[in-house]
């Protein structure tokens, strides 16, 4: 009697494994990195599932940095970047037997963002970078009423922030009085609410705060794709190894090349590739 | 000696110090839970439009098919004046002389882009592919936002230096003489008819999944992730922490050893949280591969890491306090250490435990650092339980701060944020309230 309920029990044990194990087969897609790219990802997950509902994308935007972690680890799918991997990250993705193929999958402008109330509309990017450094730091000084200006910057995890770096700073050191925050989103919120502040995000972001023109251009999209706009940059997705075609996986990366991808990608307020 | 009188008086004003704290802590809690259960029952209970309707109807198959469509139609008839009025200035605007036109065609485009937000997409037009343009707005309250931003044209006056002062410029004196000014007095006086809003109870908010990035749709993978990550934490940490506990008290001899033993697990109880989500990162995702990414169990492991040490405490304390009588008498019957730790000191020592377990079921429950890195993502689809063995999931701690710092367009969908504090609230009272209530069923059989 004993011995024949713990046989049923294990048989019913078996069972819901191989059940469970059958149903956990579903493929899965694991997303991560950069924020400004998050959209993008998200838009094109929602896309893909739409038509392929056994599949599972998740997508967490903890900046271009951790995309690049990801692929170095071997932890996630795809890495979202606002950069290009850097050649320490490719060697220490050699070093890990990975082999990271770049896709690039939108272009975008960095628009230098300020409150709504704030008189100025321009400034060159020498002016740009100076406040950056802190030598300028006072709105005074750019044609803007007196007050200090507080100054905002993204996290150096963030794509956006190299970004910034190379093209405007040109690698000098951020004065030690800016802060630092975590997302796009975030520092539009601080740009927001804070008369004084100066800040930088991907063109998505702009939504009520004021977009400067910088030397006089406007960030629009027709501005980064014609090229005339001075702080643009690519938009990546980066996989281990290229994608074997029909995969999931594939599908999913190449959607940016689509008619439907290009769309998703223009609507958000990217420029997508041509 | 103290003066009967200053004793007195120290004792009545040790009486109003502990009346006034106790009010200024009421008063915290209604300052801050009000707003946030009101504004969080907002997400469940509004006024929803037509457009809500025809959402429920076309992407989730919910409601009455032949209703909506007498909706539509009488709703399609109240929008086409303004549908008119937009066709006919643009007519208009063509045939203006070139320095008008330069002047009135962007605010124009502003007019056409807010009617497209608050209507959804023009007649004729496309479908667009992005489901947050496809329909117009779905509650009431953003509807009037919406409206707000047809009728008036947010500005900055700088004329008086420094910073500019905000103004509404109202944009039918913009167009005024035009054929779009009739538009604006027929929006602000028939919005109702446009939208049609009703009070909805949308009750599947809580199962429901997002569409579009939370512009639609409910919390689902989110509530439940956060029970998966709740009960896992507890599955593992509760079992783990009372054996422990009970071989602290029972069975280990005090020495410097089981000395050095307790104050790490004090010290534990003290480390950030952030450390335990970076520990769980590093050791379970990349030195043990216990799965290939970030996935419920390796984030409800980090948790019950977390909670591991207030769960020992509790334990032992609860273990201690049982009277030495009891094992006494127990021992004394004949049984064995382990019999008698079994069958009359834990029961004993059990409301105590659970009390410890209620406190870390909160903690596992809120805490957002400790699964930002093993197991929390943005959005994602609700799992089935084989699939928290590998897979990722949203949470509500994590998804809350997600949504009001990263989201592109955070303003639109604040409700969903405030649901989810409320969700996230409501939920980690009735887990609380279910343990007290097996505590105090517990406790009764005790005495009995």
């Amino acid at each position: 009697m004993q011995t024949q309920k713990q046989l049923l029990i294990a048989g019913l044990v078996a069972l819901t494994v191989a059940a469970a194990q059958a149903a956990g087969d579903a493929k899965k897609i694991v997303v991560d990195g950069s924020t400004t790219v998050g959209p993008i990802a998200k838009a094109f997950a929602e896309y893909y599932m739409k038509a392929h509902p056994d599949v599972n994308i998740t997508v967490s935007e903890s900046g271009s940095g951790n995309g690049a972690k990801g692929i170095i680890n071997g932890s996630i799918d795809v890495g979202t970047m606002s950069r290009a991997m850097k050649t320490e990250e490719l060697d220490a993705a050699k070093g890990k037997k990975r082999n990271p193929v770049q896709h690039i999958v939108a272009f975008d402008g960095i628009a230098a963002v300020v409150h709504p109330s704030n008189p100025v509309k321009n400034l060159s990017k020498d002016q740009l970078r100076d406040i950056y450094t802190g030598e300028i730091n006072n709105w005074k000084k750019v044609g803007g009423p007196d007050l200090k200006i507080v100054v905002i910057s993204r996290d150096t995890n963030s794509g956006t922030y190299e970004t910034f770096q190379e093209k405007v700073t040109k690698s000098e050191r951020v004065t030690d009085r800016a802060e630092y925050v975590g997302s796009n989103g975030a520092v539009r919120q601080r740009v927001q609410s804070t008369p004084g502040a100066i800040g930088y995000v991907g063109l998505a972001f702009t939504e009520g705060v004021k977009a400067l023109t910088v030397n006089e251009i406007e960030a629009t999209t027709d501005n980064v794709i014609s090229k005339k706009y001075p702080i643009s940059r690519g938009l990546f997705m980066y996989t281990d190894g290229a994608p074997a075609a029909g995969t999931a996986l594939a599908d999913y990366v190449g959607l940016y090349k689509t008619a439907d991808g290009k769309k998703l990608v223009g609507d958000q307020g990217y420029v997508p590739v041509q | 000696m103290l003066r009967l009188g200053t004793r007195k008086l120290l004792d009545r004003s040790f009486t109003g110090l502990g009346v006034l704290s106790i009010t200024l802590l009421t008063a915290a809690l209604l300052i801050l839970l009000a707003p946030m259960c009101l504004r969080g029952i907002g997400a469940y209970v509004f006024q929803g439009t037509v457009e809500f309707r025809r959402v429920l109807l076309e992407k989730l198959q919910r409601g009455d098919r032949d209703e909506l469509k007498r909706e539509l139609a009488a709703t399609a008839r109240a929008r086409q004046p303004v549908f008119d009025a937009l066709l006919a200035f643009q007519q208009e605007l063509d045939r203006m002389p070139a320095t008008q036109r330069r002047k009135l065609k962007p605010e124009f485009e502003q007019v056409r882009a807010a009617v497209k937000e608050l209507l959804g997409p023009l007649p004729g037009e496309e479908i667009p592919l992005m489901m947050r343009s496809q329909y117009g707005q779905t509650r009431w309250d953003r509807a009037q936002v919406k409206i707000r931003k047809i009728l008036f044209a947010e500005d900055y006056d700088f004329s008086g230096g420094g910073l500019g002062r905000k103004m509404l410029k109202p944009r039918a004196t913009t167009f005024h003489g035009t054929a779009l000014e009739p538009l604006f007095a027929y929006v602000e006086h028939h919005a109702v008819a446009m939208l049609a809003p009703q009070w909805t109870f949308y009750g599947r908010f809580l199962t429901d999944e997002s569409h579009d990035a939370h512009f639609f749709g409910g919390i689902g993978p989110e509530a439940l992730g956060t029970l998966y990550l709740t009960l896992g934490a507890i599955l593992f940490a509760v079992p783990m922490g009372v054996i422990a506990a009970i071989y602290l008290v029972e069975y280990a001899r005090e020495n410097r050893l089981v000395r050095l033993l307790r104050i790490c697990i004090s010290t534990l109880a003290g480390v950030p949280s952030i450390v335990f989500g970076l520990f769980g990162l590093a050791f379970f995702i990349n030195t043990v591969h216990l799965s290939a990414n970030k996935s419920v169990l390796v984030g409800a492991l980090t948790l019950g890491l977390l909670i591991l040490p207030t769960i020992i405490r509790a334990s032992e304390e609860a273990l201690r306090a049982v009277p030495e009588a009891y094992k006494q008498a127990a021992l004394s019957l004949g049984a064995g250490h382990w019999r008698s730790v079994r069958t009359v000191i834990l029961p004993a020592a059990l409301p105590g435990i659970l009390t410890g377990v209620i406190i870390s079921m909160g903690r596992a429950a809120g805490e957002t650092a400790p699964i930002i890195f093993t197991a929390a993502v943005s959005v994602g689809k609700p799992l089935t339980l084989w699939q928290t063995l590998s897979q990722p999931t949203p949470a509500l701690p994590w998804n809350i701060y997600n949504l009001c710092s990263e989201h592109v367009a955070v303003d639109e969908i604040r409700h969903v944020q405030y649901g989810m504090v409320f969700t996230l609230v409501v939920l980690v009272l009735l887990l609380n309230l279910a343990a007290i209530i097996v505590r105090a069923r517990i406790s009764k059989g005790l005495r009995t």
